[in-house]
């Protein structure tokens, strides 16, 4: 159960109102909190890391339906992810209005009262809506996209004025084209007022060039840092982007060509002889850069790293950037080829901060804002747009290990129900399997948890030992909960 | 039907994790602990230690340099703090001057790496690395200088990355703990929660490294009291950066077996109004003066056991862009400070800032390769004399920075 009595009501009230109810039946049996019969559905261990790897968390109805409709098949519903109703998670972000509004609104609502509230308004409404969406939404597929982009046009959002112009980007640039087009989605952003912003390109003006941009664009965004380019293409690009900026007054946060402040003359960018055509000189670099065998590369290996391990087989690498090329930058074309193929070569990964919280959330059906899960996350290192430097939140396990303390303090805070706002329901999520003893407690909570049970020898010294630790029965499995979470095990995707 | 796993142990551990073994090849006794203060982002060394005897200095910089120590029309904060009559302090770095005037710090101007990329990402990597391309081990400089050094301290921190993660430069095949805050490493609870949580934790991790490692700090940490600790110093920035110093500065005077302390001070990525008496990089100036004269100062019965270094990833280029920034440049700069460095001097050849001495785009040359300064620090405070596994492929110049 995910909402509130109140937007249960006003569910309750639209469902009444709509003729085609049929159509939002999965959104009701989750109101019921009706699980199904089987309370986690058997996997074998591919299809329980793959689904980890395709959500944020194997969570108990993800079992269900990829053991009704085997992976393939799974994969396919989720890439047609507009077909997924997600009702229920738009009732509950309804209320945040900064998510829909235009730049120069959200900068009124920062600077109505001059007061901190309104200028972390949409700050606090972006974080807390990615996180529901990531937690809640059916659309795992797209939101684990929509995360990976948000990483790799990474944006500072404490710097200004990107704590009121990132939400533009994350609707208009990342969750727009975050199952689209490469070449879409790497435009928007160049065209973005908070990546202009985020990497001083607003600053960009004739004369002595600022590089910042152009650099990244290169060498994050696009080609890789082997790509092949050099610091002269750096700089000729620098001057070809001289004059993208932002609107400073009526229409505060918009994008805007100056064109009194860019460079005049003929540039030379990868061998490109650019001529010059202001605004169009950068955009024909961006054309050329979007779809470059380099960029294939690099895009397919990130996407790669992502899904299947930290040192992703080259065959799919190939194969992926392939696809890249013949669709001309179709990610989901693209993403076919990595989860269809390249699943079957999967490699332990470390969970990233994010990706553990909300395994632990969703696994074991926790009810919750969001909001308390900012202190975690931010001592585990991982707050949503958070990261300052463009390259985002690293994405490889060695990067991740060494600071457990803050995995083990939330585990135990959430199994102790100690975390605002946030509930978990042990016993109701194992009475659907109880025998009553604690045993199989154990068990179930191992399979839901690990995918599979623990062998009798260590799940019996693990109850022994907290027993002789001074746990009474209820508190042991409470104790065990906690550890599994905070097992190694469980660090592992 | 459902398959069972042999051991919860056997769940992928450290067989996945990229560490690499070595033996330890020499014993030594320990040496100094070793601090080592990594400034993200490119730091505008130019500006840090300005070489106020060179017109072209100002001529590169019309807008972000900083007055020459006589400048009769400017403010004596607005000038440089002479140091030797060519080279000067920023004036948000004087705090660093008592250090200096001691004999405790020596700076190494025109120092760096070879990569030309000019990517944060890919210079940051090789040197903490201490590689020169992606060949070459995966492990970081200070891990390997752990694992190649027997000094039969088996402390759980041994080695302590400052923050939420620990640096590239310790992984190694020794462990290494994050160490955000001291005050915050517990579990919380009652007494006798914590006795069940520790047994359970224990349990699940007997054969991980990392999470018994991590056990270990928990209860060294536990009996340091850290709530209390008063530091007799009681200027530390108030910042993460002061914090963590603070915290390197408790940990040796506890004695809990701290060999190195990696502390990260980001924010020097200045291309738009980095500010050239104000602004960002003054004020990451003063928080790096202030922070190092401070843990000098608490540290000043330890500094014969004590070597800390500064280091950069590359420097900013010599002039400044349109936007009253400066781009990606080359040449940067290393500070050591310490009770044995041969301080009160720069160090290293000074390359010039003339239009023929820049190189690429108009950058810093590199004089004196950063290994050359780390291998010195390793051979002659560390004692570890097996420079060629800690940065292999690379043969060091010793440059008698320290004595």
């Amino acid at each position: 159960m995910t909402l509130s009595r109140r937007d249960f009501l006003k569910l309750a009230t639209l469902l009444s109102a709509s003729a085609a109810l049929n159509a939002c039946a999965p959104a009701l049996r989750r109101l019921t909190d009706d699980l199904p019969a089987v309370p986690w559905s058997p996997l074998s261990m591919a299809d329980f890391t793959a689904l980890n790897r395709i959500t944020f968390g194997a969570r108990v109805e993800e079992r269900a339906r990829l053991a009704e409709i085997g992976l393939a098949n799974y994969i396919e519903e989720q890439l047609d992810y507009e077909a997924i109703n997600d009702l229920t998670l738009d009732l509950q972000l309804s209320t945040f209005n900064t998510l829909t509004m235009s730049a120069n609104e959200i900068e009124a609502v920062t600077n109505q009262l001059f007061d901190g509230y309104d200028r972390e308004r949409p700050i606090n409404e972006l974080r807390q809506a990615t996180f529901l969406r990531q937690l809640y939404s059916k659309r795992q597929l797209y939101e684990v996209m929509v995360d990976f982009w948000s990483d790799h046009f990474n944006i500072f959002i404490e710097k200004e004025p990107c704590f009121y112009l990132k939400t533009v980007d994350d609707r208009d640039v990342i969750r727009k084209h975050a199952l689209g087009n490469f070449r879409d989605l790497v435009w928007a952003s160049a065209h973005s007022p908070a990546m202009l912003t985020y990497l001083d390109n607003q600053a960009n003006v004739k004369g002595t060039p600022n590089e910042n941009y152009a650099r990244e664009l290169m060498e994050l965004h696009t080609l890789g840092v082997e790509g092949g380019y050099s610091q002269n293409d750096v700089m000729q690009l620098a001057r070809c982007l001289t004059g993208w900026s932002v609107k400073e007054h009526f229409w505060l946060g918009d994008f805007v060509f100056k064109q009194d402040q860019h460079e005049p003359g003929e540039k030379n960018v990868l061998g490109l002889a650019i001529q010059e055509a202001g605004q169009s000189e950068a955009e024909q670099v961006i054309e050329h850069l979007a779809l470059h065998p380099s960029t294939a590369k690099f895009i397919s290996t990130k996407l790669a790293r992502r899904f299947i391990a930290d040192e992703p087989p080259q065959e799919i690498i190939e194969k992926a950037a392939q696809t890249f090329l013949a669709t001309k930058g179709d990610i989901k074309s693209v993403l076919r080829v990595i989860l269809l193929e390249g699943l079957a070569f999967v490699q332990p990964k470390y969970k990233r901060p994010l990706n553990f919280v909300l395994s632990a959330l969703r696994m074991l059906n926790v009810e919750t804002d969001g909001v308390a899960m900012h202190d975690p996350l931010m001592q585990m290192g991982q707050m949503y747009f958070n990261w300052t430097t463009p390259d985002g939140y690293p994405d490889t396990s060695d990067a991740w290990q060494g600071n457990l303390m803050p995995r083990w303090q939330f585990a135990f805070e959430l199994i102790r129900n100690e975390l605002p706002k946030t509930k978990h329901n042990l016993n109701a999520l194992l009475d659907v399997a109880s025998t009553g003893s604690l045993h199989t407690d154990v068990d179930s909570l191992t399979s839901l948890l690990l995918g599979t049970p623990l062998d009798r020898l260590t799940r019996d010294g693990m109850i022994d030992t907290v027993h002789s630790a001074g746990a009474t029965e209820e508190e042991t499995l409470q104790i065990i909960a906690a550890s599994l979470i905070a097992s190694p095990a469980f660090q592992w995707r | 039907m459902l398959e069972t796993l042999p051991m919860l142990q056997q769940i992928p551990t450290k067989t996945w994790m990229p560490r690499l073994s070595f033996a330890p090849k020499n014993t030594a006794p320990r040496g100094d602990t070793l601090v080592v203060v990594f400034l993200r982002g490119a730091a505008d060394v130019l500006n840090m230690v300005v070489p106020h005897g060179e017109d072209a200095y100002y001529a590169l910089r019309p807008t972000l340099g900083i007055a020459r120590p006589d400048n009769g029309r400017k403010m004596k904060d607005e000038r440089v703090v002479n140091l030797d009559g060519f080279f000067g302090f920023h004036p948000n770095m004087s705090s660093l001057l008592e250090a200096w005037q001691s004999g405790q710090l020596a700076i190494i101007h025109a120092c760096g790496a070879p990569d030309e990329s000019r990517s944060h990402f890919k210079a940051m990597e090789l040197m903490e690395r201490g590689v020169d391309d992606e060949r070459g081990p995966a492990s970081g400089w200070i891990g390997r200088h752990l694992a190649t050094l027997n000094t039969g301290n088996s402390s759980p921190l041994r080695a302590v990355g400052m923050g939420t993660r620990p640096q590239r430069s310790l992984s190694g095949s020794v462990p290494v703990s994050a160490l955000r805050s001291i005050a915050d490493f517990h579990l919380g609870g009652d007494v006798r929660a914590l006795q069940q949580m520790r047994a359970a934790l224990s349990y699940v991790y007997q054969n991980d490294e990392l999470g018994q490692d991590t056990l270990s700090i928990m209860d060294t940490l536990q009996k340091l009291d850290p709530l209390n600790y008063q530091s007799p110093i009681t200027n530390y920035p108030d910042t993460e950066f002061g914090l963590a110093l603070k915290q390197t500065a408790m940990l040796i005077k506890a004695e809990v077996g701290l060999e190195v302390s990696a502390i990260d001070l980001g924010g020097w990525d200045t291309h738009f109004t980095q500010g050239s008496l104000n602004g960002i990089m003054p004020n990451l100036m003063k928080d790096l003066g202030e922070g190092l004269a401070a843990f000098h100062a608490d540290m000043a019965d330890h500094m014969s056991k004590l070597t800390t270094v500064t280091m950069s990833e590359f420097g900013r280029r010599a002039y400044e862009n349109g936007s009253l920034g400066t781009d990606h440049g080359h040449g940067s700069m290393m500070m050591v400070l310490g009770g044995n460095v041969d301080g009160g001097k720069v160090h290293g050849q000074w390359p010039g800032l003339e239009d023929g001495q820049l190189i690429g785009p108009g950058d810093l040359a590199v004089t004196t390769d950063y290994r050359d300064v780390l291998s010195e620090v390793l051979v002659k405070r560390l004692n570890n004399q097996a420079t060629s596994d800690v940065f292999p492929e690379y043969r060091p110049v010793i440059r008698n920075i320290m004595k």
